[in-house]
């Protein structure tokens, strides 16, 4: 599809070669401007069309503005047109011509005809210069009372115009006031919709410095609105529709009967043929059921059809959007999609970008009853033409596996993998065979016999040899040839250009030499010493570190480079669970196909209105002094501060949660680069043994069900006995800050406050008290209206005092009824027991 | 909302550009073009519709070669804005008759008319081919369709003006250009033709296995149509009667529930905006009153059982050092009075295939054989196949390497495309059209076509 390379150079056919054209236009125009002879206006429009053209392919035809403005003293509409979009085009680089245009332009207001009013007006307010807003005022203000309602239409949008050109203009002229009573009274629904997308952009941008505007902004979620809103539903167009349903998303009901209405309003609107209406309406479903876990499953039940049959009807550019939502809910909640899987099969026709998402969605929903489908559908893909899909497929069967308790036939598969020979595939497989290893140490016996075979230089990739080299030293008793392929390895140490691996040979001919002496030593010393001479600074360092302790003493040596290994559980998720929530919150957005939340992309100038998360998140960054209600700002940074990169995150993360769960193992994996550059104000013994790369930190299984399920107790998978908080617990503030900074997040959930509730808290003292007669204890808050944060505990009643605790951080917003927690435990399994708990405390806040 | 709408041609040029907010720098489509063009080197992975560069989100649409694409700053609705793109190519080719490079170039003053009107300042305004009517004062200059649509003139079905009843193919043929003609342009004599066109399109998608199972099945479909009716009548159109839609309580891949045999069983269905569905419960029927220009009626979505259209056998064996061969058979499963056309299969050959030797049956016509030495891809294209009919390729492989692997793992799968004209792989009928007369002598024409195409049918080896 891709035209041709050479040809992108090559001016389009129909560029002028100069300036000589220009010139020419503008005598031809000069000599037509005042004739009124027979045929005049065609040649004009000839003339006018050129202008056009040559504008759209980027020639700068500005000079010829006061002959177009002269020549457009015309009742032809066509000409008028085309002169009103060269005006809009070069009147922001023209100021002083442009004053030329709003002589004709504002006698053309008060056309008799509407159509050449509302084109006037529309154009008058598109020129973007700011010393002519004097004269937008008055044609403005007439146009939003015209008794036509096309010119209503541009008046509402015009408002907004002038507002982006000057907006104490717009502001002081009261146009916010004139937008609001026409929508509310207007009979076009085109006027209304023209007046709530301007409202809502000025109270929003203005909302940021008027304490009146973002009032405004909050009444616009108002009942009335939006209801006199959702009531003309139908009689919107269905981009209007899309506006509203926007709107309505944010709103928060007052009590659950009016969920049930507007969801049965709105139903029809799911079997829509726009996808954009669809994905509007099942962002409302979603956001107005957040709290409700089992009508928030049914609604997962309901929307699912209408997604599979907008994701096959469209273009694939819009079958892609809607994946990528599917995408989204497959991912919070695979449990409800197991038995949809194979509509995530991949087609012949679907571009690689529409398979990427496909593959993501089969690993997702793999469980015990599909898992065998799956996997040999993806092993059908590992074979494909599409490399890139290939090296997918692999990926997606080795995360499956990774998923898994019967992994059997699995690791057969991947073995064969292996056995096809394209190097490709040997490299992806390597590297997932690396990481099973890690977690099922028990299959080793038969990877190790298939993995013997393959040969070193047939393996190119940097990740696959470092997979491949820490393989030869983990299992080095069991293969037999271990030391001489690492001899060789190490012999051309100078071509290796990777330092990954060349990190991964000193740690894999170290582990050889304490199983294998004899036959590992010499390569042992050749490794140190070219490592020694390296001239990466980690490889330097790691080199060095080796030959210290060994010389130091060789049984320390080998406890802190080779120590028994403790299998990895779980396999961290890439992304946190906090930014995902975000991602969610952010439904039907691009965030939802970058899998971003938008402050990654978009600049705080150009965010949509009512974010609430955007505060919240600011709130939690502890970017504000007023907000650390703890004594130490470190704790928090740890995992709370979003501005920090995803891969700085994980290491904390990882680093965090390593330490709390291997206290008794120290859990050395050897594929870690942050082994000797650990940050050395730490003490290095714990650092150096818990330090792990992004991908292999461990977390606990029961945040990964719970949690991106997001669905609450329903959905909780292992019954637990009923939790009981202990009514005398105490928890000194040290201890806590200590257990904070250790524990891994067990959940984070939003839930919603009562109106009541909201309305009551006026300071944290309120809420405080109220979670005390829930057995649970507040040790820290803060905050002003809206924005609240509080830290909480509670002890589970049969723990042994100092354990069985639950920490948790809420942020709550009142602007937007919610609160955002996040739970540490001590046991982590309990923590969904406790998150209901805790929930239904804080569902009573204000009621009783 | 969006900040800019531009269209790109193949090269990379602007054809139309239009600045509705003026917050994205200069040089917005050229980044964009690079983008596009270069994605990620040399992987040959084809770029996504939606992507952003230094904060600039661009969103866009292929449309008839063309790049529609939109830019913007804030984080909007992607599906609003991709189905605005595909929105503003279909208003545009309701007023040119055919959409691509020629008649956009031609005509793009009428766009930009059109583009003044669909959105302002960023914000959707219009897309209705019937109310920018009045708002367009530019007449559309047509030009050449070059070759029949893909339709083509002998997919047609015509239902009598009188009775209900489908007449048979060929008693009435349509114009090849009616398809292609312009909603305002006026016909020569200034008096336009009365007629309605509805299409049953469905892409179908296939997976057998090597043993000729089929693994997965479906049917994308589409009920479109095109109304040159002036004064807005309404229209009723009724499908099978016994219609049934969605499975309660059963995943929708669970074929054990067969209702009954012959009826058509719908997954889940979509509708246009101006469909009413009063009666639809009652009696399977839609009313509609048509806007002008060319909309979907109805999407939807089946994955029922049904009758896959064509049966592959294919083959691969050794046949000595540095050889193998090469058999494919192609069977139609459908009456002889249907004919499929435009019919090709596509096989990936082991990569150390150097040469390849076709044999194609003894008089055989309209087909074509290649074999593409860059992505080692075997094509045999059949021009057309009659209901009924088999055929048979055989082909001989020269290998530069020894095999001493499985060749049938370093080949496959096949896979094919088509177009059956008057097939509806559903068996979805449209029953009648009814069209509430104004006159005793309105009697438009209606046109109602069928046709399946291949989305992905794959055959594994």
């Amino acid at each position: 599809m891709a035209p041709p390379v050479q040809s992108q150079r090559l001016p389009p056919p129909s560029q002028p070669s100069g300036k000589g054209e220009v010139g020419e236009l503008k005598t031809q125009l000069r000599q037509l401007a005042g004739s009124r002879a027979p045929g005049a206006e065609d040649l004009k429009r000839e003339l006018y069309k050129k202008v056009i053209s040559y504008m759209t392919i980027g020639i700068d035809v500005s000079s010829l503005f006061s002959e177009m403005v002269m020549c457009s003293a015309t009742s032809d509409i066509v000409l008028k047109k085309m002169c009103y979009l060269y005006v809009g085009n070069y009147a922001k680089v023209h100021p002083d011509l442009a004053l030329l245009t709003i002589n004709f332009l504002q006698k053309d207001c008060q056309d008799e005809d509407p159509m050449i009013r509302g084109l006037a007006l529309r154009s008058l307010c598109s020129l973007r210069v700011k010393n002519l807003v004097e004269y937008l005022v008055g044609p403005l203000r007439t146009g939003l009372q015209d008794s036509n309602s096309y010119v209503r239409t541009v008046a509402a949008i015009g408002a907004l115009k002038l507002y982006h050109i000057s907006p104490s203009t717009c502001i002081d002229s009261d146009f916010p006031v004139a937008l609001k009573a026409l929508m509310m009274h207007d009979p076009d629904a085109k006027v209304v919709a023209s007046c709530l997308s301007s409202l809502q952009e000025i109270l929003t941008l203005e909302g940021s410095a008027s304490e009146e505007a973002s009032k405004e902004r909050e009444l616009l979620l108002s009942k009335p609105v939006i209801y006199f809103l959702l009531n003309r539903i139908r009689e919107f167009s269905e981009w209007a529709q899309c506006l509203v349903l926007d709107l309505v998303s944010k709103y928060v009901p007052s009590e659950s009967s009016e969920i049930f209405d507007i969801m049965n309003l709105l139903e029809d609107r799911l079997q829509h043929a726009n996808s954009a209406v669809v994905l509007a309406t099942i962002n409302v479903f979603l956001h107005l059921t957040i709290s409700m876990a089992d009508v928030h499953q049914q609604v997962y039940e309901r929307i699912k059809a209408p997604l599979l049959t907008l994701v096959g009807s469209g273009s694939s550019e819009q079958s892609y959007a809607v994946l990528s939502h599917l995408h989204l809910l497959v991912m919070r909640a695979p449990i409800l999609f197991s038995s949809d899987y194979k509509h995530f099969y991949c087609r012949y026709s679907d571009p690689s970008y529409v398979k990427k998402l496909k593959l993501e969605m089969l690993t997702a929903v793999a469980n015990e009853s599909n898992t065998y489908e799956i996997v040999t559908e993806l092993s059908e893909y590992a074979a494909n033409v599409d490399v890139l899909i290939a090296r997918e497929s692999i990926r997606a069967v080795g995360k499956i596996a990774l998923q898994q308790y019967d992994v059997n036939a699995i690791v057969d598969r991947l073995l064969q993998f292996l056995e096809m020979e394209k190097d490709y595939v040997t490299a992806e497989t390597l590297v997932l065979v690396k990481d099973l290893l890690r977690k099922y140490p028990q299959w080793s016996q038969d990877c190790i016999a298939v993995v013997g075979n393959v040969s070193s230089k047939n393996v190119e990739e940097p990740k696959a040899k470092a997979a491949l080299v820490w393989m030869l030293g983990e299992y080095s008793q069991d293969m037999l040839d271990a030391p001489y392929i690492l001899e060789s390895l190490i012999d051309s140490w100078d071509e290796e250009d990777s330092a990954e691996v060349r990190l991964h040979l000193l740690t894999a001919v170290t582990k050889c030499f304490f199983k294998r002496p004899p036959e590992t030593q010499k390569a042992l010393g050749a490794a140190l010493a070219a490592g020694l001479a390296d001239a990466h600074q980690d490889v330097h360092d790691r080199a060095l570190f080796y030959y210290r302790l060994l010389q130091h003493d060789v049984s320390v040596a080998e406890r802190v480079i080779n120590p028994p290994k403790q299998a990895v559980s779980v396999f961290a998720d890439t992304q946190s669970s906090e930014v995902k929530d975000r991602i969610f919150d952010e439904f039907n957005s691009l965030s939802v196909i970058y899998q971003e939340p938008s402050y990654m992309f978009i600049d705080k100038e150009h965010r949509g209105p009512f974010e609430f998360s955007e505060d919240i998140g600011a709130l939690a960054s502890g970017a504000s002094p007023d907000n650390s209600v703890l004594p130490s700002q470190r704790v928090e940074a740890s995992d709370n501060d979003l501005l920090l990169s995803a891969s700085e995150k994980e290491d904390n993360r990882g680093t965090a949660t390593n330490g709390s769960l291997s206290y008794s193992a120290p859990d050395y994996n050897g594929s870690s680069t942050a082994l000797v550059s650990h940050s050395p104000s730490s003490t290095v013994n714990t650092a150096a043994v818990s330090g792990a790369p992004p991908t292999a930190s461990i977390s606990q299984p029961i945040i990964e069900i719970d949690d991106l399920l997001g669905l609450g107790p329903v959905m909780t998978t292992t019954p637990t006995p009923a939790l009981k908080l202990n009514s005398k617990t105490v928890l000194d503030p040290a201890t806590f800050q200590r257990k904070w900074g250790q524990l891994p997040i067990a959940l984070t959930q939003d839930y919603s406050l009562t109106a009541q509730g909201v309305a009551s808290l006026t300071s944290p003292q309120v809420l405080l008290r109220h979670m005390q007669g829930h057995l649970i204890q507040c040790i820290a808050s803060g905050g002003q209206p809206p924005n609240f944060k509080f830290f909480f505990f509670a002890q589970n009643s049969e723990a042994p005092s100092g354990a069985g605790f639950f920490l948790v951080e809420c942020l709550v917003n009142t602007s937007s009824s919610k609160a955002h927690v996040k739970v540490k435990a001590d046991e982590a399994r309990l923590s969904q027991d406790f998150a209901v708990l805790f929930q239904s405390a804080l569902e009573k806040f204000g009621v009783s | 909302m969006i900040s800019q709408f531009f269209v790109l041609s193949q090269r990379g040029d602007n054809i139309v550009f239009r600045d509705y907010r003026g917050e994205v720098p200069k040089g917005s489509a050229e980044i964009f073009f690079r983008k596009v063009k270069f994605w990620k080197g040399d992987d040959g992975e084809e770029a996504p519709p939606i992507f952003n560069v230094d904060g600039v989100n661009y969103l866009h649409v292929k449309v008839a070669g063309l790049l529609f694409v939109a830019t913007t700053r804030v984080n909007v609705s992607p599906a609003l804005v991709l189905e605005l793109l595909q929105r503003i190519a279909r208003v545009i080719k309701d007023y040119l008759g055919i959409l691509n490079e020629d008649s956009l170039r031609k005509n793009f003053v009428l766009v930009y008319e059109l583009l003044d009107e669909v959105i302002d300042f960023g914000y959707p305004q219009t897309t209705s081919t019937e109310v920018l009517k009045s708002f367009i004062f530019n007449e559309p200059i047509v030009v050449d369709a070059g070759r029949l649509p893909s339709l083509g003139p002998a997919s047609l079905f015509m239902l009598s003006p009188l009775g209900f009843e489908i007449i048979q193919q060929g008693s009435k043929r349509m114009p090849g250009t009616a398809v292609t003609k312009s909603v305002v342009a006026n016909e020569a004599g200034g008096r336009k033709r009365e007629e309605v066109f509805v299409d049953i399109i469905e892409k179908i998608s296939v997976t057998f296995s090597s043993s000729g199972y089929i693994l997965t099945s479906e049917i994308d479909g589409t009920i479109q149509m095109k109304s040159y009716l002036t004064g807005n009548p309404e229209i009723r159109l009724a499908l099978n009667e016994d219609l049934s839609i969605g499975r309660s309580g059963h995943s929708s891949y669970d074929y054990s529930s067969s209702a009954g045999a012959g009826m058509v069983v719908l997954d889940d269905c979509n509708f246009h905006e101006s469909v009413r569905l009063d009666n639809f419960d009652l009696d399977r029927t839609l009313t509609l009153v048509p806007p002008d220009g060319e909309f979907p009626v109805m999407n939807y979505r089946m994955t029922q059982e049904f009758k896959p259209p064509f049966r592959v056998n294919s083959l691969i064996e050794e046949a000595g050092a540095f050889k193998a061969e090469v058999m494919l058979k192609v069977r139609a499963d459908f009456s002889n009075t249907i004919t499929a056309n435009t019919v090709a299969l596509h096989m990936p050959l082991p990569k150390y295939t150097t040469r390849v030797s076709f044999e194609l049956e003894p008089g055989a016509t309209g087909q074509t054989t290649d074999f593409k030495e860059g992505n080692k891809m075997l094509e045999w294209g059949l021009r057309k196949i009659v209901g009924g009919a088999e055929h048979t390729l055989r082909a001989k492989l020269t290998f530069s390497q020894d095999t001493n692997m499985n060749i049938t793992k370093e080949s496959g799968p096949v896979s094919m495309t088509f177009t059956i004209p008057m097939y509806s792989a559903s068996r979805l009928q449209v029953r009648y059209l009814q069209i509430v007369k104004k006159s005793r002598t309105y009697n438009p024409y209606r046109w109602v076509r069928y046709v399946t195409h291949a989305n992905s049918y794959v055959i594994r080896i």
